[in-house]
């Protein structure tokens, strides 16, 4: 750094007016550059790495910890199991997801935005957030479909 | 360092306030580069790379933030100085007592936060990865000061407690409370669990479990848990599963940082008027029909079905 340019910036830094805003912004681009350097070392030693379901006692698990005592009783996993959906007694179903290196579960409540294409059958919760996933249930899809067809119905008058 | 210079550092904090998070700062970042080591070798599923990086990055905007605002809080503490009741004295004492009055208060701000969904609302994101390590502690909040979160911890100076002293002890708080943000470290010893909020502590915390919902808001000292009944222990047969209760689902920094203010507004515009307040002011999750639950209807819920097993 030249003479010239290190006199400027201790004279902006001593300035009332510049002072305080150059080194905070110089403290926030340091940050940044840690920020950016440990979520790299994160992706370089390959931390989180590719979850999976590894069966249908987990999707049950994962099912029940979304909601305090679902009591899950029909279980099927997509065939790359990075998601599930899960029926229990009362009719009520849950999606399950991969969301990083954990799960995330939504009750599907409606029938709206769920479609059928042979063996993968694309959902939707009704939260933005979630967003739409689709599932490859093989033979099980469209058994689902038709099952969800009629989720309200089942709900009010549940088996 | 000598006791001469120690008491004249303690003389400056008092008079000006010193933060020892800048400080901690590099210890901060070489911790957590330990850590991913420790978890890739024994537990990888620990991190995971874009929630560590909305963790940090949530952690920098509150810095940034908090450096914004940070003249208008003291402020505030010098005013509440100047109006204040007696003078405490700057001493080894007061010091002490300064400390663990401020950790009382982080305890009193914190079940606030918890309990509170106004509160709730500038907290939530500190609980909302589902992943707990040494950069969930710095998935800091964006909106504690619209909040007036930081009402619970200036009122001290109103008694004669020096804005100082308020400062400094509230870094040495914060900095205190990173180490308990992870799970490579089991159980201390046994009279350091009794007294001292720990890693074991501290993750019953940040638990969705219906057993470990909204407890252990310690600080620094769990004694104040032990003390108002908040206490709950870690389980070994009840794994922590870690996050909130409708658990984000995304890593995106603006829902993070935003999400239940946003819900609160949305319940405020459709809630009947007489229950507008109670989306404001009574615990998260409750709701005006009875359609939701809160953290003790969730464990009432849980509590009953294990009654019935």
């Amino acid at each position: 750094m030249s003479g010239k340019l290190a006199e400027t910036i201790t004279t902006l830094i001593a300035r009332p007016d510049t002072g305080p805003w150059l080194v905070l912004t110089a403290e926030t681009l340091v940050s940044l550059v840690m920020v950016l350097a440990l979520y790299g070392l994160a992706r370089a030693m390959r931390l989180g790495g590719d979850v999976r379901l590894i069966d249908a006692d987990h999707a049950i698990r994962l099912a029940e910890a979304t909601i305090a005592g679902f009591d899950a009783r029909e279980v099927t996993l997509d065939r790359a199991r990075i998601g599930a959906l899960v029926r229990n007694g009362e009719g009520r179903v849950l999606l399950i997801r991969r969301h990083g290196a954990r799960f995330v579960g939504r009750e599907v409540t409606s029938h709206e935005g769920i479609r059928l294409d042979r063996h993968t059958l694309t959902l939707e919760t009704g939260d933005p957030r979630f967003g739409p996933l689709t599932l490859d249930l093989g033979e099980q899809a469209q058994i689902w479909a038709a099952s969800l067809r009629r989720l309200h119905a089942d709900q009010e008058h549940p088996a | 360092m000598t006791l001469p210079a120690l008491a004249d550092l303690a003389r400056q904090a008092a008079a000006s306030g010193l933060d020892v998070v800048p400080f901690a700062v590099p210890f901060f970042v070489a911790a957590i580069v330990v850590e991913m080591v420790w978890a890739a070798r024994h537990a990888p599923g620990a991190y995971e790379p874009a929630d560590t990086l909305t963790s940090l990055l949530m952690g920098l905007g509150s810095t940034v933030l908090g450096t914004l605002v940070a003249g208008v809080i003291a402020l505030a503490a010098g005013w509440l100085y100047a109006h204040r009741v007696a003078t405490v004295p700057v001493a080894w004492w007061s010091w002490i007592a300064i400390f663990v009055l401020d950790d009382f208060n982080y305890y009193v701000f914190h079940r606030a936060a918890h309990r509170v969904r106004w509160f709730w609302a500038s907290h939530v994101n500190h609980h909302s990865s589902q992943h707990y390590n040494l950069s969930t502690a710095l998935r800091q909040t964006w909106t504690g000061f619209p909040a007036l979160s930081f009402a619970f911890r200036i009122w001290p100076a109103f008694v004669g407690f020096a804005p100082g002293m308020l400062l400094t002890v509230g870094g040495i708080n914060l900095v205190y409370q990173f180490w308990v943000h992870t799970e490579a470290v089991g159980r201390m010893p046994r009279w350091i669990e009794a007294v001292m909020n720990t890693p074991s502590h501290h993750r019953v915390h940040h638990a969705t479990n219906p057993r470990y919902l909204d407890r252990n808001y310690a600080g620094v000292f769990i004694v104040w848990d032990r003390l108002f009944k908040s206490f709950e222990p870690e389980r070994d047969d009840d794994p922590v599963r870690y996050g909130i209760v409708h658990q984000l689902g995304t890593f995106s920094l603006t829902t993070v940082a935003f999400h239940e203010w946003r819900a609160i507004g949305r319940d405020l515009w459709r809630a009947p008027f007489s229950a507008k307040l109670g989306y404001l002011l009574r615990a998260p999750g409750w709701s005006h029909d009875g359609s939701r639950e809160t953290s003790d209807m969730i464990r009432e819920r849980w509590q009953a079905a294990q009654g019935d097993e």
